[in-house]
């Protein structure tokens, strides 16, 4: 089956999916301060059904919020791969986009789909809550369209994501006092 | 400058020849002093109250073929602030460590390996501090090109041109 094509089953879960959201916000970079104003009550992000999660095996969409530094980009991953599918990616800010003010940083990277799948990104630097909320509502309504299948890509690409990565950090694995 | 301050620059210029200090401010002063002073005049600061070790940081001066170590004092009893500079050869970037007078050093210390080279003789723990599987010179030394880095090793996105949006730019029909 291809990416776009869904059964009947898996179109009424993506009605359902689009109004449970948890969110893991793994907050790399200073675009994270747009989200408290979007959770709390001016904005009230809660209303769509969205909340925030603390683990990733109970998080249904990744938020990556600013720059990432090769380090970083390595626990991103891992987290990613431990978020069971079905799972939506959002790139916030223009670091995410082409590496913002930092393109021609030593320790960050410049584009983050080419790690991970994006199904979204919010452009800005900072984006300011409008715009999350905005991109929300468009991540829920490209889930109901079937649209949001980063997922899917990465298990079909898989080969060519890993070699980015591998590209790019050396090695995927995490060698730290916390991972050993 | 307060007269503690005063009193210690006095400390150090009767011990150490060769001093000199440059005031910055009210309660600010530079002290550059020879590499093997070093450490009697970072001991004699702290000796006076100045004992606090704010900041270790090197400044690479390639031109001239040196680093420039910098450690910075504070006394918490006045508010003084006493800058210790000392130049170090670049080819052999090696000095000796502080950490039996500051233990604190050693993170300091391990920094200024990792992005500049520097060896410390008496500290040990020279294991990288922040960056990760790094393959290349360390990375704040001058002669070090991030950009070229960044484009070796994290692809950029590319845009396509639209050509006719930026003729229409140039020719002033719609605003860039
Ligand atoms: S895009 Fe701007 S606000 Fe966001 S992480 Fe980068 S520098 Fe910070």
């Amino acid at each position: 089956m291809s990416a776009s094509e869904r059964n009947i089953w898996e179109k009424i879960a993506d009605q359902l999916r689009s109004r449970s959201m948890w969110m893991l916000h793994y907050c790399t970079g200073c675009g994270a301060i747009e989200l408290p104003p979007s959770m709390t009550s001016r904005f009230d992000m809660e209303r769509f059904g969205m909340g925030p999660m603390a683990t990733p095996r109970q998080a249904d969409l990744f938020l990556i919020t600013g720059y990432l530094s090769t380090k970083t980009l390595r626990r991103v991953i891992k987290t990613y791969e431990q978020m069971p599918d079905p799972k939506y990616v959002i790139g916030f800010g223009s670091c995410t986009l082409n590496g913002g003010i930092y393109f021609d940083s030593y320790a960050t990277i410049n584009r983050l789909d080419y790690y991970i799948p994006v199904d979204l990104y919010i452009a800005g630097c900072m984006p300011r809550p409008e715009a999350v909320i905005e991109a929300f509502n468009t991540l829920m309504e490209m889930i109901r369209k079937g649209e949001a299948n980063g997922w899917k890509r990465y298990k079909e690409n898989y080969e060519w994501y890993k070699k980015n990565q591998l590209r790019s950090l050396g090695e995927v694995d995490i060698h730290d006092e916390f991972h050993e | 400058m307060t007269s503690s301050m005063n009193n210690a620059l006095e400390k150090v210029k009767n011990a150490i020849k060769n001093v000199k200090i440059i005031e910055i401010d009210e309660r600010e002063a530079k002290i550059e002093v020879e590499s093997e002073n070093t450490l009697p005049v970072l001991s004699i600061l702290k000796g006076e109250g100045y004992f606090h070790l704010s900041l270790l940081t090197a400044v690479d001066w390639m031109e001239k073929n040196e680093f420039e170590l910098i450690y910075i004092l504070y006394s918490w009893n006045d508010g003084g602030k006493f800058i210790v500079s000392t130049k170090i050869d670049r080819e052999k970037a090696e000095f000796v460590t502080v950490m039996h007078m500051w233990p604190v050093a050693r993170f300091y210390e391990r920094e200024l390996h990792e992005f500049f080279g520097i060896k410390f003789a008496g500290n040990n723990d020279m294991k990288p501090l922040f960056l990760e599987n790094w393959d290349d010179i360390p990375p704040l030394r001058k002669d070090f090109d991030p950009l070229e880095y960044s484009k070796k090793k994290f692809p950029e996105r590319e845009y396509q041109k639209d050509i006719i949006h930026e003729a229409k730019i140039i020719r002033g029909d719609i605003n860039g």
